[in-house]
């Protein structure tokens, strides 16, 4: 605290004797200089007692200053000093750990305070582009801290940072360059700081794989030395996995791109390993290439990458190097469990790489087959469990999908393969099979039903496999065995173990079935465990497992035995277990818990015995049975309907109910269609009216055309007078219809003419009819006037003598008269 | 397995007209008529062979959807070349070659060759850009141009092969760096310490890269 205090002293002059600041005012105090202050110095010393500060106070550093410190790294670019002090002071206060220094009373609520600051930070898009552009900064003081930020940030909140990443741009390039640093820190913490960010990001794998980061961590790795080098090798082997887990595209990129070569070196032991032992940071490196390893074979990988990639693993002698560490000396526990189960992925389903395997020799003498020793150690109480598992597990690998093993293995047991007395797979199967120990049991039984499986020669051939059990007895064979241990043993593990291999033998072999029908006493025990109510300790998947080997027994009947015929067989389900009950005890399979655990992958994942009862590939079997069972013992009550109605099975309820469900969906269906009909024929209705309606009209416009086309050419013939261009003569039947169109719309123009004109000539008709009265009038008044002018005439000649004058002024006044109007 | 030169390629261009069906037509020789829509960004690889020297194309397709755009800007860095790919049959796929073209342009190295591809040429009837158009535009930005089906395969590996030979014409010119992986270059491991065509380090000559068309 003296330290502190000197030191802001120092920083912001003494305080006023006698009063003590409080942190949170000593940090306003240091903000609002970072934040005023003009001079570079005296910002930059504000940031320097700032980022003294951040881890004890680290709330009020980041609730004040966060603005403030982005404001700085925009604006004083140039000054690697106050850069650092700055990215120092944000790397502090958004880091998810909790400091020492931070006071007690804080860490309550301290919790999420990395990442509420983070998130704070993170809210602006635009923040973390500018740290991404310090990345391009070379001095050591703004490089590194800008990377140990960037780790904060994105441990406290990857999603976000990896989103503002993938859109700035080269965001991904500024990070993959730091690779390449040769300041180590930096390099390393660049590696961390991907690792964080290639975490469920198959975009961010992708670029970072496209940017030869394979190539730049096997350099890294290389130059660290491999295995034996630190916690470096370890993390560019994490950053690996996470850009091949999952990820399709990268594996087949890494594939290609031939990197699992390099591998190699990394899984080669030193000579002188049993000297220096394992280190735990060995181990951690191998287990990473393990683990590598097996990301690239993984079933989950679609089968074309697995392919290739365990080509290119055997070709490149990676496959070599896995079973030599089988076989070597000293190797801790667990690196062995998992090259075991690396061994079992590399070779699974590829028939190549599974000889290669069977020839593969541990250095004991004599020199036994490895995986004998492998079986031996699944057997023996005495080994770990996990190291158990994945031996069985490599022994189904081994059994996947090829033929020749599984007869391999089925061949050691049969009779004719005496006079060899060294130990086979097929003997340590059989004395698991039978052993007290119910783990045992479990295991061996597993290992020999993936003998059996999809292959139905074995079937028939492990059926002659003939078991001396007491001295003097009878042989009997292991099948019938596995029908009398089942009725002993009292362990649940031991009985599911059986169970599975007895179902995986059955199913499509009715030969077996003959034999195991016969087994004394075993029908009973199926029975009544298919009809039995306990519900404690998994016995559902006893009762489950028990009914469903009785459907297989329905199901896979050639009809040999007269008491267990198919018939007998389903009408003992219905009598003694009722159909509904049996149907219940199946599903009770598939609805437990380690139904679902087991089918999920071919792996043997458990992390107790306990845990050990069903098996992924008996769950493939089930899932395919099921359904075929019910429908087997549903036709078998059809054949033997011998019952009235009124006694009707829950099965035949069940089927009644199906076929009512039927009936009403056709009903529906039926309704459906007379509904369509009925609005079809509505529709069609319609649409007769539609199409009468417009016959007519077509009829109607037929006969105006033929009426047009008889007026076009009487309009013609008047009005050839009239009109030069004589468009009048008939057009010609022929011509398109727009022709026609074109012509009586002519016509009706000439027609309205011819009326104009008509109309013209009656006006002047009229014109001229009143100008004829009025002359007629006038001719009257004319005549009136003469006969009165001669009366005047008489009677002036009566009276004087004036003819010649009179006779002149008469015709002018005619004149007047007709040019007038 | 071995190889002389192994060259990095990216496939751009809008979202449907075949990236991913060239890619498959020239690594697998299959057709997939069924529009699978690619995420973010899927590999390929294949050994071809030029002037009898072993190349391996590793083959990024990208995704056209605008979504994945800045994803598809982070490997415009490290590659070699890159097949921009228009549909013949949708004029607005060739309407927007200028802007990946001015994306590819401002994101990648300088020399990077950039091959246009008017794809489904099969579909002849449906055709709306014409050859013409799509050799126009090639010749007016300096690419190469061809037609292809990744239907039929007319033109696939021809659009593949010619565009490493011009990476491949480039190199000899001593136009790319090959010393600097993030050119999207390697050398092949036996190739490395002695080749005498080669030119040294910092061997960046002239960027004009003559494209003929």
């Amino acid at each position: 605290m003296e330290y502190f205090k000197s030191g802001l002293k120092s920083v912001l002059g003494g305080p006023p004797p006698g009063t003590n600041p409080t942190g949170a005012e000593t940090i306003e105090k240091l903000i609002s200089r970072v934040s005023t202050s003009t001079l570079l110095e005296d910002r930059r010393d504000a940031c320097r007692a700032l980022r003294a500060l951040s881890k004890k106070y680290r709330i009020e550093v980041g609730a004040q200053g966060i603005d403030v410190l982005k404001q700085v790294l925009e604006l004083d670019k140039t000054d690697p000093e106050i850069l650092s002090y700055c990215l120092d002071t944000l790397c502090n206060i958004t880091s998810k750990e909790v400091f020492e220094e931070e006071m007690e009373s804080d860490i309550n609520i301290n919790v999420n305070i990395g990442e509420q600051f983070s998130e704070m930070f993170l809210k602006n898009p635009d923040n973390l582009p500018i740290i991404l552009s310090y990345l391009e900064e070379y001095d050591f003081r703004v490089r590194w801290p800008a990377v140990k930020f960037l780790i904060s940030l994105t441990t406290c909140r990857p999603k976000e940072v990896q989103d503002i990443i993938l859109v700035s741009p080269m965001g991904m390039s500024k990070l993959m360059d730091l690779l390449a640093e040769n300041r180590e820190v930096i390099r390393n913490d660049a590696v961390l700081l991907l690792i964080h960010l290639t975490k469920s990001n198959a975009n961010i794998q992708k670029i970072v794989a496209f940017e030869n980061a394979f190539d730049k961590l096997l350099t890294i790795i290389s130059e660290e030395g491999y295995t034996d080098g630190g916690i470096v090798v370890e993390d560019c082997l994490l950053l690996m996995l996470n850009l091949l887990h999952n990820n399709t595209s990268n594996i087949n990129f890494f594939q290609e791109g031939s990197y699992i070569q390099k591998l190699a070196p990394m899984l080669i032991l030193p000579d002188n390993l049993e000297e220096i032992g394992w280190s735990p940071q060995k181990v951690s490196n191998f287990h990473c290439v393990l683990h590598l390893l097996r990301t690239l074979v993984s079933p989950n990988n679609p089968a074309q990458i697995i392919t290739s990639c365990q080509k290119t693993l055997r070709n490149a002698n990676l496959l070599e190097s896995l079973c030599n560490i089988l076989m070597a000396t000293g190797v801790p526990a667990d690196i062995l469990t998992e090259t075991i189960n690396s061994v079992g992925e590399v070779i699974r389903g590829n028939l190549t790489n599974q000889e290669y395997f069977a020839n593969v020799l541990a250095p004991s003498s004599p020199p036994r087959p490895a995986l004998v020793i492998l079986i031996m150690s699944m057997v023996n109480e005495k080994q770990p469990f996990t190291l158990r598992c994945a031996v069985l597990y490599c022994f189904e690998c081994f059994l996947y999908k090829n033929e020749i093993g599984q007869e391999l293995v089925v061949q050691t047991l049969l009779p004719s393969s005496s006079g060899n007395t060294a130990l086979t797979t097929g003997q340590l199967l059989c004395s698991g099979l039978f052993s007290s120990d119910s783990l045992s049991n479990w295991f061996s039984a597993v290992g020999l039903s993936h003998c059996l499986i999809e292959n139905p020669a074995q079937k028939e051939q492990l059926l002659r496999v003939l078991l001396a059990t007491n001295l003097g007895a009878q042989p009997v064979t292991l099948l019938s065995q596995c029908g009398v241990f089942l009725q002993h043993t009292s362990k649940l593990q031991a009985k599911l173990g059986i169970l599975m291999l007895v179902s995986m033998w059955l199913a499509h072999c009715p030969a077996a079935v003959k034999i195991f029908v016969n087994v004394p006493g075993v029908m009973a025990f199926l029975t009544a465990q298919t009809s039995a109510s306990e519900f404690d300790n998994n016995a559902e998947l006893l009762q489950g497992l028990c009914a469903f080997i009785m459907g297989l027994c329905v199901l896979f009947n050639d009809n040999s035995v007269q008491n267990y015929s198919k018939e007998n067989l389903s009408q003992l389900i219905e009598k003694r277990v009722g159909l509904e009950t049996y149907c219940k005890k199946l599903n009770e399979i598939s609805r437990h818990e380690l139904y679902a655990k087991a089918a999920k992958q071919p792996q043997i994942k458990a992390k107790h015995s306990s845990e050990l009862l069903l098996e992924f590939e008996f769950c493939k079997l089930f899932k395919s049975m099921e359904g075929l069972i019910i429908q087997a013992l549903g036709v078998q009550r059809d054949l033997s309907n011998g019952l009235s109605e009124l006694s009707l099975s829950d099965h035949e309820n069940a089927l009644l109910l199906q076929y009512k469900d039927l009936i009403r969906d056709q009903d529906k269906k039926l309704q459906d269609w007379q509904r369509k009909y009925n609005f079809l024929e509505k529709q069609y209705d319609e649409v007769k009216v539609q199409a009468d309606e417009l016959r007519q009209t077509n009829i109607q416009l037929i006969d105006q055309n033929t009426l047009l086309k008889a007026q076009l050419s009487t309009g013609a013939s008047q009005v050839t007078n009239t009109v030069q261009t004589a468009p009048v003569e008939p057009p010609p039947t022929a011509v398109a219809d727009d022709h026609v169109i074109s012509l009586e719309r002519r016509q009706s123009m000439e027609n309205a003419r011819l009326k104009q004109v008509e109309e013209e000539l009656a006006e002047k008709t009229a014109e001229l009819e009143s100008y004829r009265r009025d002359q007629d009038d006038l001719l009257e008044l004319l005549t009136a006037q003469d006969t009165r002018m001669c009366k005047f005439k008489d009677l002036l000649r009566q009276l004087d003598a004036l003819p010649d004058e009179d006779d002149s002024s008469s015709d002018v006044s005619d004149n007047e008269n007709e040019s007038g109007p | 397995m071995s190889y002389a030169y192994l060259f990095k390629y990216i496939i751009i261009g809008d979202t449907g007209v075949g990236k991913s069906c060239l890619l498959l037509q020239f690594t697998d020789k299959r057709f997939q008529p069924v529009h699978d829509l690619t995420i973010g960004v899927e590999f390929g690889a294949r050994m071809i062979t030029i002037d009898s020297k072993q190349i391996k194309l590793q083959i990024w397709d990208t995704a056209g959807q605008e979504a994945f755009r800045s994803i598809t800007r982070s490997y415009y860095r490290g590659a070699a070349g890159a097949l921009l790919v228009y549909d013949i049959t949708r004029r607005e796929t060739f309407n927007h070659l200028t802007t990946w073209l001015d994306d590819a342009r401002q994101h990648s190295n300088s020399n990077m060759v950039i091959m246009l591809i008017g794809n489904k040429s099969d579909l002849e009837s449906r055709r709306e850009v014409k050859q013409e158009e799509g050799a126009a535009f090639a010749r007016e930005h300096g690419l190469v141009f061809m037609e292809t089906s990744a239907k039929t395969a007319a033109n696939v590996e021809e659009a593949f092969i010619n565009t490493a030979k011009e990476i491949y014409e480039k190199i000899q010119e001593g136009v790319f760096d090959i010393n600097n992986e993030a050119n999207g270059i390697k050398i092949g491991p036996q190739h490395s310490p002695t080749n005498p065509s080669l030119p040294g380090a910092g061997g960046s000559g002239g960027s004009q890269g003559s494209s003929c068309c």
